[in-house]
């Protein structure tokens, strides 16, 4: 029978209220051997008390929290087997560097308490700090203080590696930097990661695989790029990226999701958005092997003739002058962002953003267009 | 077989094909010790409470009882009898509460200049100032009120300068002033502590925005600066109504035989063995103390919570000696003045008595220095009698009491920190019951220790007694750990509580990283608690004077008074050995305990 993998997280209905407050509304996840897997969302979504849940500093209201077969639910941390590095780094202040590092060694086994000294260089030497065991953490950088308590969280070999917010409190060369770092740490190690952001730019960059949290839910677990790509609630598609929201209505009966659902394969929907009808195609997600197609949330709650519809254009597959399905929007600011300029327009009251190497003048009506394929359904969740 | 049934079963011992295996979670928990070590803050909690209880909560219920019971029947006679005396009501409770208020408006009077001088004004030594202002809460009382006697008294200093002007002599002593001076001496120093660290967080930036909107200076302080300190000055003059409600020896001192307040007829009356009486009165006394402490704690408890004042930006402060007097104005010359004045009125009141002792201690009433006072008290320890007071053992004893109550009091006020910083359902209330030995007086608690331990009482078929030093021991400690609580717990609650859950990730239990990373984190808080613990030991006369009374369990401060009770100087002489003592607790605390103190 498969699936023992001891570092496999499984969360089953997992609930957490506070006195009067619910942080979590029910998350179920699957952390699989050995991944990177990032929760991001904005603050107050969940993200930390799920992993707060998962290194035992919290206990759920409802729900299991299994690693591997086992429920750890009762387990206190100290016996989790699990590293956490915080966000403002929580090195001892009263010890050494290497004091730090060595800290969770002094509850391991008998061989791993022998080899204490050659195991602490050994991680200073795997976070690029060879040399600083002597060091007062206070002396060091923010980004020094952060490698070391990555050092310190990996050095009893735990099982999971948890990091909440571990790169907010550096500038953003740093983080870039530093995040390829921890990343390379963690496939080298192979350990299965939990990763908290609330930066989508930085779970996009590191991560296996994402889980998008919102309102103490899970909104959408997947790839980076299916996440970003193919975005299943209109959340996940304003949170990941920016993005057009078109909201509309299907012109014909037999466009209707569920009657789309039963044809694999592509389909192309028709959207009226205003006064226009856009030409949307619904494909077969993902790797296929659940069938679903874009619009499938819509078949959980079908609507009666037409039906609302939304769906969204990344601003970078909307082009000025190109695509099938054409509008006219009138520009009324643009920033320039270096490398490209982002371009807003007012289409019939619809804010519209689209990216441009030439950005045209303010007041000036520009023709937009995108193609068929580039536009991605999901259900007006109103 | 699953796999998963079999990781269940096998819970608590370490698995072989997985390493790092999840099976082994629990085992700590199966094991004796595991579970001791799981629980050890709650058994600690739990020893912690028997003792609170038998020292403190037990002594204080006999004295009730005793005002409220006799001869096994319920009875209010005694509570009657007392709240319906005219004299009791007027002389003594009056008189208490009158003197408490004088006082209390004497020390903000005088605390409040200190403030101002503290808060807005930079000169040498103004950090070594305000940290002198902790001196007070370490300074024996007893010894004060020698220093006032040295100062006041007949022969004292004051009497001796004003005859260089031929002039004199008055008589202070054994008047209402004195007391309140002495009562000013121990408390406007909180006053002016509590003040300027109000002054010092209000931000400057408020100021500013009021002149901008036209405010005069003037103007700007009375609506902006002042509201801020009203809760500091208000907090202070209850702490200050309070301490003062139930002094004793000062008043046991310098009242004489006219001026008694509660504490010191309480004294009376059990020299009479009157005890119902006394129990009757320390439960009126008890009941007003405790009353204006829990109106304290929720005042400040509310500031707490009202206060955002974090890394507010105070006001630059004025160097109190311009550099040039050009362009001085009035008004700066002025403050400068009242400074100066301010500075003669501390020095009379603070710096006078002690001196005015240590002087004593050498002069003879002719005005010719000797050292006969120090000869008198070694002469004392080869010669006296066994009912006469001796120098050694009362040093001795203190010391040993000390010890003993740095033994008690350390790992009590340390576990009532950490019970005051967790978050559970009823730690207010554990916040209170931990706190009110503030509230209660040493008499009230010596009274209760006498009556309920040193006396006996009877459990089980068998009658408990014990021995005076332990009850002295016990008094001590109950007096001082709520120190211990206050230096550590705010350091506590200071700490990150992303360390204890890192080190527990990491391996250690929850006893395990409060060993290893509270509190080597809080160490200065301990030390600066022991100190304290071990000075307010040192000072302590309240219950030792009652429950040392015919014993040799003397202390110095009950030894002080023994000798002030004949003659000025051997006192003097004592109470300068007192001094010594205290100052080098007093070092230990400056040395160690750093800005991060409570009350």
């Amino acid at each position: 029978m498969g699936g023992l993998a001891v570092s496999e997280i499984h969360l089953d209905g997992v609930r957490k209220q506070y006195a009067g407050t619910t942080a979590l509304e029910e998350v179920s996840l699957h952390v699989r051997d050995g991944e990177f897997f990032t929760l991001v969302g904005p603050s107050g979504c969940g993200k930390t008390t799920t992993l707060r849940l998962i290194a035992g500093f919290e206990s759920p209201t409802a729900g299991e929290i299994r690693f591997g077969d086992e429920d750890v639910s009762g387990v206190p941390p100290e016996d989790r087997n699990v590293g956490v590095v915080f966000q403002n780094y929580a090195l001892f202040p009263h010890m050494s560097v290497a004091e730090n590092v060595g800290y969770g060694l002094r509850f391991a086994d008998e061989e791993r308490r022998r080899g204490r000294d050659e195991r602490i260089a050994e991680l200073l030497e795997l976070v690029d700090l060879p040399g600083t065991g002597d060091r007062d953490p206070t002396e060091l950088s923010g980004g020094q203080q952060q490698r070391v308590a990555l050092a310190r969280a990996l050095a009893p070999g735990p099982r999971l590696l948890l990091l909440d917010e571990p790169m907010s409190a550096l500038d953003a060369r740093l983080r870039e930097r530093l995040r390829l770092q921890v990343k390379k740490i963690q496939s080298e190690l192979g350990i299965t990661t939990v990763y908290v952001t609330h930066d989508q730019e930085e779970a996009l960059a590191v991560s296996d695989r994402v889980a998008v949290m919102n309102d103490g839910r899970v909104e959408q677990v997947g790839p980076p790029r299916e996440v970003y790509e193919r975005p299943k609630t209109r959340f996940v598609a304003s949170f990941v990226g920016d993005n057009n929201l078109f909201e509309g209505e299907l012109v014909d009966v037999r466009d209707r999701p569920e009657v789309a659902r039963e044809t694999k394969g592509l389909r192309r929907l028709h959207v009226r958005v205003g006064e226009t009808v856009f030409e949307v195609e619904a494909s077969s997600q993902g790797s296929g092997s659940t069938g679903e197609i874009a619009g499938v949330e819509a078949s959980q709650s079908p609507r009666s003739d037409g039906g609302s519809v939304a769906f969204c254009v990344r601003p970078e597959q909307l082009k000025i002058d190109g695509g099938e399905n054409r509008f006219t929007a009138t520009v009324r600011e643009t920033e320039f962002l270096g490398e490209t300029t982002r371009v807003h327009l007012d289409w019939e009251g619809r804010e519209v953003t689209v990216r441009a190497a030439e950005p045209p003048e303010a007041g000036t009506a520009v023709e937009l267009g995108f193609d068929p394929g580039d536009g991605h359904v999901f259900e007006d969740q109103l | 077989m699953s796999d998963a049934t079999a990781g269940g079963d096998e819970r608590g011992e370490k698995r072989t094909d997985g390493g790092e295996s999840l099976s082994g979670i629990s085992r700590r928990q199966q094991t004796a010790s595991g579970w001791v070590e799981a629980h050890a803050l709650t058994l600690v909690a739990v020893v912690t409470g028997v003792v609170l209880l038998v020292l403190f909560y037990y002594p204080i219920a006999t004295v009730l009882v005793e005002a409220v019971v006799d001869d096994g029947e319920l009875t209010f006679a005694p509570l009657a009898g007392v709240l319906t005396s005219r004299f009791y009501l007027v002389e003594i409770i009056g008189f208490t509460a009158y003197q408490a208020a004088l006082s209390t408006v004497a020390s903000v009077a005088l605390g409040l200049p200190g403030a101002w001088v503290l808060s807005r004004f930079e000169f040498r030594g103004r950090e070594t100032v305000r940290s002198l202002t902790i001196l007070p809460f370490v300074l024996p009382s007893i010894m004060v009120a020698i220093g006032f006697v040295a100062t006041f008294g007949a022969n004292g200093t004051l009497n001796r300068l004003l005859s260089l002007f031929g002039l004199g002599p008055v008589n202070l002593l054994y008047t209402l002033p004195a007391i309140i001076v002495a009562h000013a001496f121990y408390n406007a120093p909180l006053v002016t502590r509590m003040t300027t660290a109000a002054w010092e967080s209000v931000d400057a930036r408020t100021v500013e925005t009021a002149r901008s909107l036209g405010a005069s200076p003037a103007r700007a302080f009375l609506d902006v600066v002042f509201p801020q300190l009203v809760p500091a000055i208000l907090v202070s003059a209850t702490l200050t109504f309070v301490f003062t409600f139930a002094s004793f020896p000062i008043v046991l001192a310098l009242g004489g035989l006219q001026y008694a307040t509660i504490e010191v007829f309480v004294y009376y009356r059990v020299q009479q063995l009157a005890y119902a009486d006394a129990a009757a009165l320390a439960v009126v006394e008890t009941a007003v103390s405790l009353g204006l402490t829990y109106a304290y704690l929720r005042y400040e408890a509310k500031q707490q919570t009202a206060a955002f004042g974090a890394g507010a930006q105070p006001a630059p402060r004025k160097r109190l000696l311009p550099e040039s007097l050009r362009g001085l104005s009035a008004r700066d010359v002025l403050s400068r003045v009242a400074v100066s004045g301010y500075g003669v009125v501390v020095l009379l009141v603070f710096v006078a008595p002690i001196v005015s002792m240590l002087l004593s201690s050498v002069t003879a009433p002719d005005g010719s220095l000797t050292t006969r006072y120090y000869e008198f008290l070694l002469q004392r320890q080869a010669t006296a009698a066994a009912f006469q007071v001796k120098p050694l053992p009362a040093v001795l004893n203190s010391l040993l009491f000390g010890v003993g109550t740095l033994l008690l009091a350390l790992p009590m006020g340390v576990v009532m920190a950490v019970l005051t910083t967790r978050r559970y359902r009823g730690r207010k209330v554990v916040d209170a019951l931990s706190m009110a030995p503030l509230a209660v007086s040493g008499i009230v608690v010596g009274l209760g220790l006498l009556r309920g331990l040193v006396f006996g009482f009877e459990a089980f078929g068998y009658r408990f007694t014990v021995a005076g030093a332990i009850a002295i021991v016990a008094a001590h400690a109950v007096s001082a750990y709520p120190f211990v609580t206050r230096n550590v717990a705010p350091l506590l609650g200071n700490l990150d509580a992303k360390l204890v859950e890192s080190a527990r990730s990491l391996g250690a239990s929850r006893t395990r990283a409060l060993w290893d990373i509270e509190l080597p984190l809080v160490a200065a808080g301990v030390v600066a608690g022991a100190a304290f613990a071990f000075a307010i030991s040192i000072g302590e006369f309240d219950a030792t004077v009652i429950l040392a009374t015919g014993s040799n369990s003397y202390t110095m401060p009950v030894a002080v008074e023994r000798y002030l009770g004949r003659r000025l100087g051997p006192a003097t002489a004592m109470g300068c050995i007192l001094l010594f003592v205290t100052s080098l607790s007093f070092v230990v605390i400056e040395r160690f305990g750093g800005r991060s103190r409570g009350v």
